[in-house]
C-alpha cells in the first residue's frame, strides 16, 4: 500500500488550481489545500487502495471549501428551478462561439471565467483543465451525470453570452 | 444522404469525449463539423486561462519535509533523494515535449475547408484582405502582391491558437487550397512534430511571424508560395 503522501503529493499542483478557482485567491488557496491535505492524511484509513485518489482529495478539499467562511458566503445553493429553466435558455445559442473567442485574449476569458458562480467554475475546470471524464465529475461533485451535462453546457453558454455583450 | 444535425448536447458531449455519437455524420455534415470545432476550441481557450500555475513552493516543501520526516532515512539519503528528485524533475520540465501542432493544423486545414464559409473576409484584394485583420489580430497581417504568380489570395478569417489569435489566410492555386496560418513568435507553436502524410506542410519564420502553409500541393508549390510572402 502507497502512503499518503505518495499518492497526494502529484496531485498537489491540480489541488492548488481547484482551490484557486474555488477561492480565487493564491493565499485562501493554499490554506485550502494545506487543511485538506491534513484531512486527507487524518482520513487516509478510510480511502479504498486502488480507487480514485484524485476525486477523493478534490472531494475533500471541496467540502473543506464549503464549510470555510468564504465557502458558505460563494454557494447560494442552486435552486431547482435554476436547472429546469437551462432547457429554454439553451434553445437560442446558436451563435458559434469560435467567432466570439477568437476576438478575446486568454486574460478577457480568464476575467469572464472568474465572474462565473462557483458551480461553473469548478465544473469547467475539472472538464476543461482536469480533463476528467462526466463520470469522474459526477463522482467528485456528488452529482448524477445529467447535471454535469447540463452545468457545462450552461457554464459554456454563459461565457459565450459574456463574450457576446463585448463590443 | 446526411442524417440530422445534432444538437448542442450531443456536438459539445462529443467535444468532451463523450456521448455515443460516431463521427461519420461530421465527415459529411460541415455545420456539425464546425460546431464540435468551435466548442473544441473553446475547452483549449478555457484549459488555457484557467491555468494559475503550480502549487507554491512553500506549501510543496511543507509535504515534502512531512514525508521524509517520517521515514527513518539518514539524513543524507533523504538529502540526496532531494537532489536527485530536483534534478529528474528540471529534466523532465526540460524535455516535456509540448503537443505537436502540424497534426492538429492539418485538422483545421480540412475542416475550414470543409465549412460552408471557409472565409469570413472573402476577397482577392490584398488591400481589403490585409486591413481587414487590423484589430482583430495583435499583429500587422503580411498579405502579399500575388499578381504575378500562380496563386490568388481568396479571403482569411481569424482563427484562435492556444488562447491567442492568429490569422488565416485561404490561398488558391488553380483547384487547390492552401491554408496560411500566420501566428505571432510569442504566441506561436512550438513543437510542430512531423507532417502528416495525408497533407503537404511547410513553415518559416519572418519579420517576428511565425507562417505554417498546410494544402495537398507538392511541397515545391509552398516553397514557391513562401518565396511569394518573403518577397514581397
Amino acid at each position: 500500500m502507497q502512503s499518503f503522501e505518495e499518492l497526494a503529493l502529484p496531485l498537489l499542483d491540480s489541488l492548488y488550481q481547484y482551490a484557486w478557482w474555488l477561492t480565487r485567491n493564491p493565499t485562501e488557496a493554499e490554506d485550502l489545500v494545506q487543511e485538506a491535505m491534513l484531512k486527507g492524511l487524518r482520513g487516509f484509513g478510510g480511502f479504498i487502495a486502488g480507487s480514485n485518489i484524485r476525486a477523493w482529495m478534490f472531494r475533500i478539499l471541496r467540502n473543506t471549501f464549503l464549510t470555510s467562511r468564504s465557502g458558505l458566503r460563494a454557494v447560494a445553493p442552486l435552486s431547482l428551478d435554476d436547472e429546469t429553466r437551462f432547457t429554454e435558455e439553451i434553445a437560442d445559442s446558436a451563435t458559434p462561439e469560435s467567432h466570439l473567442l477568437q476576438r478575446a485574449d486568454a486574460a478577457a476569458l480568464r476575467r469572464a471565467i472568474e465572474e462565473l458562480p462557483v458551480e461553473f467554475r469548478e465544473v469547467l475546470l475539472l472538464s476543461d483543465m482536469e480533463e476528467m471524464s462526466y463520470k469522474e465529475i459526477a463522482e467528485t461533485l456528488s452529482i448524477p451525470i445529467g447535471t454535469v451535462t447540463s452545468r457545462l453546457m450552461r457554464a459554456r453558454r454563459k461565457i459565450r453570452k459574456a463574450f457576446s455583450r463585448q463590443p | 444522404m446526411i442524417d440530422r444535425h445534432w444538437s448542442d448536447e450531443e456536438i459539445e458531449q462529443f467535444a468532451d469525449g463523450e456521448g455515443s455519437r460516431g463521427e461519420d455524420h461530421l465527415r459529411e455534415c460541415a455545420q456539425c463539423a464546425n460546431a464540435v470545432l468551435a466548442v473544441t476550441q473553446m475547452k483549449r481557450a478555457v484549459h488555457d486561462a484557467m491555468d494559475v500555475g503550480a502549487a507554491p513552493a512553500s506549501l510543496r516543501a511543507r509535504w515534502t519535509k512531512h514525508s521524509s520526516q517520517q521515514s527513518a532515512l539518514p539524513w543524507w539519503v533523504a538529502a540526496a533523494a532531494m537532489i536527485a528528485a530536483i534534478v529528474i524533475s528540471s529534466a523532465v520540465l526540460l524535455r516535456k515535449p509540448s503537443q505537436p501542432a502540424l497534426p492538429e493544423l492539418a485538422d483545421m486545414h480540412v475542416t475550414i475547408l470543409a465549412s460552408g464559409n471557409p472565409v469570413d473576409v472573402v476577397s482577392t484584394d490584398r488591400h481589403t484582405v490585409k486591413p481587414w485583420f487590423e484589430g482583430r489580430v495583435p499583429f500587422a497581417v503580411p498579405v502579399p502582391d500575388l499578381s504575378s504568380t500562380p496563386f490568388r489570395v481568396i479571403g482569411g478569417r481569424v482563427v484562435y491558437w492556444h488562447g491567442n489569435q492568429a490569422a488565416y489566410l485561404l490561398i488558391g492555386k488553380s483547384a487547390h487550397r492552401i491554408s496560411v496560418f500566420v501566428f505571432r513568435q510569442e504566441t506561436a507553436p512550438t513543437t510542430l512534430g512531423q507532417s502528416p502524410t495525408t497533407v503537404s506542410t511547410l513553415s518559416w519564420r519572418d519579420r517576428g511571424l511565425m507562417f505554417v502553409a498546410v494544402a495537398d500541393v507538392p511541397p515545391s508549390d509552398l516553397a514557391a508560395l513562401r518565396d511569394a510572402f518573403e518577397h514581397q
